[in-house]
């Protein structure tokens, strides 16, 4: 591909980097009146018609409060922490079929599934890398945490991962999006339960909102945090519930393939894309509605016990239902 | 009656180590005893009843001696062993190893009035700050308040008291006094090994107002809003309390329409209060669905305490007397249909403590406390009625109109966090059943008598159930418009010790949790 | 778990439901009969025995004099709206009204001084 003009407005306004933080603004707003409509109150109202320029008010705000780092941490790794997660989250955009295509256009290949996934794993990493910089005891905590919940909860969501890549034959995903003509959530429902469930632990909500749990250990690994570091630490949160959903439409729900009307197909593929990412995130909102916060041994109780065995029983399963579909040659 | 065979075996034991006995009004004993026998003297009262436990620890200036009263709950009734001391030589022995329960009494004795009490477990402040200085006691009545100068570079009394814990390897974690799991400022030191919590050593006094002594210094009816102003949730039932205290200091009946009055009112303040606490449990363990639903409920209770009283929380509607304002027929069929709603909503609530996964896998089994540990700690409330202590001062020493209304005292036994919020859930459909009742069975005539300002010479004990527990206030008049001595004594500040028991050996993921199924009411606890 | 847990499906039908929030300042709030908001005093009942300020839990009122009588004077930033006031005065010349909005930029605006009939300055109209 040649650095020409078409190549740098795709990665950096749409569908690249602007375009990813708008939707992620917008899913944040979703979900926050989602929740407040579900608990019986208003949500964002007031900036913006019904309240849509919410996150970036909040964005904003953090933006010009002041920068503290306090004396003792590790600076290197307390600085970068949170911008590199943030930039780790939003580089696996790139391999995401949005509008039809990737975003850089040859960069899928086969595999890029297990890449996006790992993508998903370091920056998670790097969200316990903040936690474990700032020397303080409720951090440390909340990093501890969210350390030992997202690599338990890691091996279930590469296992289910692996069932719709079997039934597309291909370790691709624009090539698994592209080859649903039912969308697997409907031809093995019982692995996109799953999936939604692993998906959130990993991204930390109720009932697995463990590591922030603010009754308990003050912010997590969020609490030394203030200002522009800590605008960073929250959107690179949401960066990653964008991206969780993402990649569940993506492997489930047929990604950004549906009928196309009049008009060019990038604006249809884009917009069925996003109409599956809202879906996915109220059904997540919805989880977290109803469920109180576990502490973290019932947690991995449940993932070890429950969910493990379950998910390789429910690969087994689409497997055969795979081979029963697609018969072998 | 009880009372004289409890009598009779004080004489027994005791012989003379009794030196005189009166009365408290309402009909309650007072023995006052020597200054050794008074350990005795508790030994044989907790021989009687097997429930047995203290209630408070009153300290009065007389001023050559001070007076210290320890009042027994034992047979549903409570007797009072008093003993002098004079201030020159201000030591007793303690009874912490009798009854366990003492423990904080006596410390907080010794802070506001200067007793020594003689092998004490673990001595130290409790009410007043680490820097006050040194043998000013605030309640004696010479106490001067001066301009202190605290708050000074005083860094050694601020550190740990000096008093080692078990092991050296364990982490301190501080749990407040500024805490998201907090809303008012207490601190707990947990020494944590891990994620065990192996040692918990509590600090209160951070929202001491010093309202026993600020009540010396004002007539009775302005006292009657002071005190209400000791807890924003419970407000109505210390103003109860305070005002049947100094009612029967003056021998005053109140009208049945104002008896039957002040009970709705005490029961919609408990309505309120037992909603606000599980919605407080909803936002401890994350379930914030949970708390928006319960708190905006609730408002239908704040609303008909507003058609009622004027104002939402602070009722300000009990006085010397009887009550300060009528209920008119008009409000009873709006009160009637909001309380007809809520009975639906409880139903829903019940289904979902009892049904819900995630919330019984956060509160069954944590937070344990026994059934013998709740006597010996002498916890009240419904901590004390989730262990299975059947303990309920509208039961046992009715007062307003609860020996007319009937009722059901609700008990579970099995001693974890789920029970104390159960017991809490079914309290808040029978106090709805009783305002139903007192609506119904509401008497004509005045709802208020009119009574001299001066209060005539003498003491008395009133009681009342708070939603916390069992509230207890001790008022001595001395024949002016102002008291001489009222003593407070608020059931979380019985129920702190139950906090300590329940926290050590367990997670420390549990011990928001937990904590905050005791109902802690810290300015409550602080005065 | 034996049933499902009932919230299940409470929080989807709130979904579609109106929000309890009532949006104020737009809607302003049912005020009852009797609620204890500001004070409204009544000059031409007041004898100046002074039982008011004497009874006032927080000090919050003043006897000054007015036209060559003492009058009292309510510090609303002391009040605690307790209304032992109005139970006090033995003509009735106290009375409460439903007026709670009384935020104010500055304490002299939180005075309500004896004049002929109620209110000076202050209190968010």
């Amino acid at each position: 591909m040649s650095l020409d003009l078409a190549f740098l407005l795709r990665v950096l306004i749409f569908p690249g980097l602007t375009f990813i933080l708008f939707l992620t603004m917008f899913c944040d707003w979703v979900e926050r009146k989602i929740e407040a409509r579900m608990q019986n109150r208003m949500g964002p109202t007031y900036t913006g018609p019904a309240g849509v320029l919410q996150p970036f008010a909040d964005f904003i705000k953090l933006l010009t409060k002041e920068d503290i780092v306090p004396f003792n941490v590790r600076d290197f790794v307390f600085r970068l922490a949170p911008i590199l997660s943030f930039s780790i989250f939003a580089f696996a955009f790139v391999f995401l079929p949005i509008d039809g295509v990737s975003v850089v256009s040859n960069s899928n290949f086969e595999g890029d599934l297990v890449l996006v996934l790992t993508l998903v794993s370091i920056a998670n990493f790097f969200l316990f890398l903040s936690g474990w910089s700032s020397i303080n005891p409720y951090s440390a905590t909340g990093a501890a945490r969210v350390l030992t919940q997202f690599l338990g909860y890691d091996i279930p969501l590469f296992i289910l991962a692996l069932a719709p890549a079997f039934l597309a034959k291909s370790l691709s995903i624009s090539k698994i999006a592209a080859s649903q003509f039912i969308p697997f959530a409907f031809v093995v429902p019982w692995v996109f339960v799953l999936f939604i469930i692993t998906l959130q632990a990993e991204l930390e909500k109720d009932p697995f909102d463990i590591p922030h749990a603010e009754t308990e250990i003050v912010g997590g690994y969020e609490t030394e945090y203030t200002g522009r570091r800590l605008a960073f630490l929250k959107l690179s949160k949401d960066v990653q519930i964008v991206l969780g959903a993402a990649i569940a439409v993506e492997l489930f729900l047929g990604g950004p393939h549906g009928p196309v009307f009049y008009g060019p197909s990038a604006f249809w593929c884009t917009l069925w894309f996003v109409l599956k990412l809202l879906v996915v995130i109220v059904l997540t909102e919805y989880l977290t509605c109803v469920f109180a916060r576990l502490r973290i041994d019932q947690a991995l109780v449940i993932n070890w016990k429950l969910i493990l065995p379950l998910s390789l029983l429910s690969l087994v399963a689409a497997v055969g239902v795979g081979l029963w579909l697609y018969p072998l040659r | 009656m009880n009372t004289d065979k409890i009598l009779e075996a004080l004489s027994n034991a005791l012989g003379d180590g009794i030196l005189q006995t009166r009365t408290l009004r309402p009909e309650k004993v007072c023995v006052q005893v020597k200054v050794g026998a008074h350990r005795d003297a508790v030994k044989v009262l907790l021989n009687q009843d097997g429930n047995a436990g203290i209630s408070a620890i009153t300290g009065v200036d007389l001023g050559k001696t001070i007076e210290l009263m320890y009042h027994i709950r034992t047979c549903n009734t409570i007797i009072t062993i008093s003993v002098n001391l004079t201030k020159e030589n201000a030591k007793i022995e303690s009874i912490a190893d009798l009854i366990p329960g003492a423990n904080f009494h006596e410390r907080e004795v010794s802070d506001l009035f200067g007793v020594t009490f003689e092998g004490h477990p673990n001595p130290g402040r409790l009410i007043l700050p680490e820097d006050w200085p040194e043998n000013v006691f605030p309640l004696r009545k010479d106490f001067v308040a001066l301009n202190f100068q605290s708050k000074m570079e005083n860094s050694e009394a601020l550190k740990d008291n000096g008093r080692h814990s078990i092991d050296e390897r364990l982490v301190n974690i501080v749990f407040g006094p500024q805490h998201p799991a907090l809303i008012e400022p207490e601190k707990f030191t947990l020494k944590v090994d891990g994620e065990v919590v192996k040692e918990v050593k509590p600090r209160i006094g951070y929202v001491h107002r010093g309202i026993e002594k600020a009540a010396e210094n004002r007539t009775y009816l302005q006292d009657i809003y002071l005190v209400e102003r000791i807890c924003g949730i419970c407000n109505a039932c210390h103003a109860a309390c305070f005002c049947q205290t100094v009612e029967a200091i003056m021998g005053v009946d109140v009208p049945p329409r104002a008896r039957y009055l002040r009970t709705i009112i005490l029961e919609l303040n408990r309505i309120h209060s037992h909603m606000l606490l599980l919605g407080h449990v909803g936002f401890e363990i994350g379930y914030e669905t949970l708390f928006h639903y319960m708190w905006r409920d609730r408002e239908r209770v704040l609303d008909i305490t507003e058609e009622l009283t004027g104002n939402r929380i602070v009722a300000s509607f009990i006085t010397i007397g009887g009550v300060r304002r009528d209920l008119k027929e008009d409000v009873i069929s709006r009160i009637n249909a909001e309380l007809e709603t809520l009975k639906g909503r409880m139903n829903f609530y019940r289904q979902l403590f009892e049904g819900d996964s995630t919330l019984k896998m956060r509160t069954k089994n944590v937070g344990i406390l026994s059934r013998q540990d709740a006597l010996r700690l002498c916890v009240v409330g419904p901590v004390a009625r989730g262990s299975g202590v059947d303990m309920d001062v509208r039961r046992d020493e009715p007062y307003a109109a609860y020996n007319e209304v009937p009722f059901k005292v609700i008990t579970y036994d099995e001693g974890d966090s789920w029970a104390r919020l159960m017991v809490r859930l079914d309290e808040i459909v029978e106090s709805i059943n009783i305002i139903q009742y007192a609506l119904e069975h509401l008497p004509s005539g005045p709802y208020r008598v009119r009574v001299p300002r001066i209060v005539p010479a003498g003491e008395a004990i009133g009681r009342v159930e708070a939603p916390r527990g069992e509230l207890f206030y001790y008022v001595k008049s001395n024949g002016t418009a102002s008291p001489e001595r009222v003593k407070v004594r608020t059931p979380t500040f019985a129920n702190i010790l139950a906090f300590v028991k329940i926290a050590e050996g367990g997670n420390i993921a549990d011990v928001p949790a937990s904590f905050v199924s005791l109902d802690p009411c810290f300015s409550c606890t602080d005065r | 778990m034996a049933r499902l847990s009932p919230i299940l499906k409470e929080v989807l039908v709130h979904l579609f439901k109106k929000p309890a929030t009532r949006k104020y300042p737009e809607e302003k709030p049912h005020v009852p009969e009797g609620f204890r908001g500001r004070q409204v005093f009544d000059i031409s009942l007041c004898i100046s025995c002074g039982l008011c300020a004497r009874d006032c839990p927080a000090e919050a009122i003043e006897m000054v004099e007015v036209d060559g009588k003492l009058r009292p004077l309510f510090h609303l930033d002391r009040c605690i709206f307790c209304y032992q006031c109005a139970e006090s005065c033995p003509r009735n010349a106290i009375k409460s009204s439903g007026i709670f909005e009384l935020a104010a930029k500055n304490k002299s605006d939180l005075v309500v001084k004896p004049k002929t009939n109620h209110t000076s300055a202050g209190g968010s109209q």
